[in-house]
């Protein structure tokens, strides 16, 4: 991945100075360098010298030009007028290496002074390294992914006071798919292929999510070797046990034996404001509340290879049970015991061939996937005995 | 982070030729049975056909229940006590044999005088339409041909890096799996276990109709692959006597009291160490004694005299 990033730093194509450099072509022992950036995160300390105990004023924080974001130490600093969104221009910044990422230090040296945003490179898709999905694993920014959409959709969300529109979906190539979210606008549509450059990774429910803003640049782009939409969604099944040793995907597919049901399994009651799980009438977020039933079956599906946790909401569980959520609380009524439905949920759904696809992610206790679709397949056993038969015939 | 142990689809057959172990250590040991033909199970999923289940022991009300599972290949003792209440609620259901599945955890008990007893101990029965059954068991064969075909190849190809296979897509519980059974099981005959499972596809096929359940005793196996000779045991020292009856009478005492008659394993060795008479060496004595075949645990964690 080291070598194709910097097999792509075709950054100086159109150098605004001779000396100035983007963040993302830094390296260790070149030359003082001219760079521009904004401040993300900034911190002020003090250093005690050691030689003769007289303490030293130290900015650090993270500087960002759009195509990579780098720490920065700035030694005995103004003691105002720099802030968090304050452009900098730095000439004769020293780079150091620090656990193999590029670090920049200003020194006594360095002549450090305000800039204004329109000095910030004009970072376009091209400039930037080229990445695969499949890459993007942790933390990153400054790349550019040509994609398909798979699909998106706008999801209205509170962002403190402020009702705000995220755009979200799914994004494919031909490595893996990833799950974005969009905070501007951009008229995307499923199917289309687009380069973007600008956005950035982070880890949401421990899978990588691509996030757009406004810094962000979307390209319409042909796209030929793109996976369709229709491709992706329908994606043969792979192994659990590779699913497992992805730690889940945006978009992954198996098939399975059910072999057993975790709790809670069957009627559950949900908080009405954040459809969490209620125990006894008591939300974890939201206190005393008037839970609303809710059906949901927690399937272990077995592939022989390995096995996860297939979260299966109402309308599937109703599909696969043959029992509505209505049928299910008047059986309640008639119950002594809760947890009869439960076996009689597992006595239904035990055995059965389930081909499922969605959303995998990973914690302690495996992989657990938010289903999409889930089929029931029938085998059928005519073709398969003559498929093994034959199989058997050519081993032995 | 632990994965859920997946359940190996394997026939009666290749439990029964299952005679090694892996014994797990620390706070929550896991152990394996490992088959000739490339299985590492802690966790196994069956079909066949199922007979009514047998109280086991001289409890009243028994505590412990025992059915057989016959697929075309063989059969195997399937158990169910107090701890998997609700599996032992469906073995006790039935009055006749019945096509099922289940799915539980491989158990091989060593008795006395080389005779290994395999079972599986139920987390989940279910009765189902022949059809069901028969699909599940084609797709123990396909599993059983896949994990055939990668013995075989690692026997002849036994340098090819893991890597290689992983990245055909053979997951690594598999490759060390057949690796285990290769390296224990080094002469089995695994032409002859293909012929069974062509019996099984038989059965998918619906060539050939439920099995019957066998007739008489639960399945045993007698070990005639004689294990790595093991050393004559010196003759227990004076010390050691003490120690085997400080164990002895400790087990009888906490058994006189238990509700199922057998004495919990935990319960004991915690009193061992408690009592320090046989501190830090309570698991050797037992182990002595077991091999010994003078105290036998026929349910993991409860021990009982042979």
């Amino acid at each position: 991945m080291a070598a194709g990033r910097e097999g792509a730093h075709v950054v100086a194509v159109e150098p605004p100075g001779p000396a100035e450099r983007r963040l993302a072509s830094l390296h260790a022992g070149t030359e003082p360098v001219e760079v521009v950036g904004r401040v993300v995160t900034l911190e002020r300390r003090e250093v005690t010298r050691r030689s003769d105990g007289t303490r030293r004023p130290l900015l650090s924080g993270l500087l960002s030009d759009g195509t990579a974001t780098v720490r920065f130490t700035w030694w005995d600093p103004p003691r105002e007028g720099v802030e968090r969104g304050t452009v900098l221009r730095a000439v004769g910044a020293e780079v150091r290496e620090f656990r193999g990422r590029p670090e920049l230090t200003f020194t006594w040296r360095t002549r450090v002074g305000p800039a204004s945003a329109a000095e910030l490179p004009n970072v376009r898709g091209e400039e930037l390294p080229s990445r695969s999905l499949a890459e993007l694993k942790g933390p990153d920014e400054g790349f550019r992914v040509d994609v398909r959409v798979v699909r998106v959709a706008p999801r209205s969300v509170t962002v403190g006071q402020e009702q705000r529109v995220v755009h979200e979906g799914l994004l494919a190539d031909r490595s893996a798919t990833i799950q974005f979210s969009s905070w501007s606008d951009f008229g995307l549509v499923p199917g289309e292929a687009i380069r973007i450059a600008g956005g950035y990774v982070r880890r949401f429910r421990q899978r990588p999510q691509l996030v757009l803003d406004e810094r962000s640049t979307i390209l319409r782009i042909e796209g030929a070797d793109l996976p369709e939409p229709a491709a992706v969604l329908r994606s043969p099944p792979v192994s659990v046990a590779q699913v497992e040793d992805a730690g889940g995907g945006a978009s992954v597919a198996v098939e399975g034996i059910v072999v057993g049901l975790l709790p809670p399994s069957g009627v559950v009651y949900r908080c009405p404001t954040c459809r969490r799980t209620v125990k006894g009438g008591i939300c974890r977020v939201h206190g005393q509340v008037e839970g609303q039933p809710d059906l949901r079956a927690r399937l272990v599906l077995d592939d022989g290879t390995g096995a996860l946790t297939i979260n299966a909401g109402r309308e599937a569980t109703e599909r696969l049970w043959g029992v509505t959520l209505a049928d299910a609380r008047a059986r309640l009524r008639d119950l002594p015991d809760p947890s009869v439905l439960e076996e009689q949920l597992l006595e239904s759904v035990l055995g059965r061939r389930l081909r499922v696809r969605g959303a995998g992610s990973q914690d302690d206790f495996g992989v657990t996937i938010e289903p999409e679709s889930i089929e029931t397949i029938d085998v059928d056993l005519e073709t398969t005995a003559a498929e093994l038969a034959a199989r058997l015939a050519r081993g032995s | 982070m632990a994965r859920r142990e997946p359940a190996w689809r394997v026939t009666a057959r290749e439990i029964e030729s299952s005679l090694e172990e892996e014994r797990g250590t620390g706070e929550r040991p896991v152990s394996y049975l490992l088959s000739p033909f490339g299985a590492r199970m802690n966790r196994a999923i069956v079909a066949g056909t199922l007979t009514p289940a047998e109280p086991v022991g001289r409890e009243d009300p028994p505590t412990f229940w025992r059915a057989r599972l016959s697929d075309p290949t063989g059969a195997i003792a399937i158990t169910a006590g107090g701890f998997q209440p609700k599996a032992m609620a469906q073995l006790r259901v039935a009055r006749e044999p019945r096509p099922a599945i289940v799915v539980g955890k491989v158990h091989l008990y060593r008795g006395r005088d080389g005779v290994a007893y395999l079972s599986l101990r139920a987390e989940s029965v279910r009765s189902v339409a022949e059809h069901d059954e028969r699909a599940i068991l084609a797709d123990i064969v396909r599993q059983s041909l896949d994990r055939l075909d990668l013995v075989e190849r690692l026997e002849k190809e036994p340098n090819v890096a893991d890597q290689v296979l992983t990245r055909e897509g053979v997951p690594s519980a598999w490759i060390r799996a057949a690796r285990e059974s290769l390296r224990r099981y080094p002469t089995v005959d695994r032409a002859a276990f293909r012929r069974e499972l062509a019996s099984a596809v038989r059965r998918v096929a619906g060539e050939s109709g439920p099995v019957a359940p066998p007739e008489g005793s639960p399945s045993r196996v007698t070990i005639t692959r004689a294990p790595p000779p093991a050393p004559p045991a010196p003759p227990p020292s004076a010390a050691e006597r003490e120690e085997e009856a400080v164990f002895l009478s400790l087990l009888d005492e906490i058994a006189e009291v238990s509700i199922d008659g057998y004495a919990d394993l935990k319960e004991v060795m915690s009193r061992l160490e408690a009592q320090g008479v046989v501190a830090g060496r309570a698991e050797t004595v037992l182990n002595r004694l077991e091999e010994g075949g003078v105290v036998e645990e026929p349910i993991v964690g409860k021990l009982r005299r042979a």
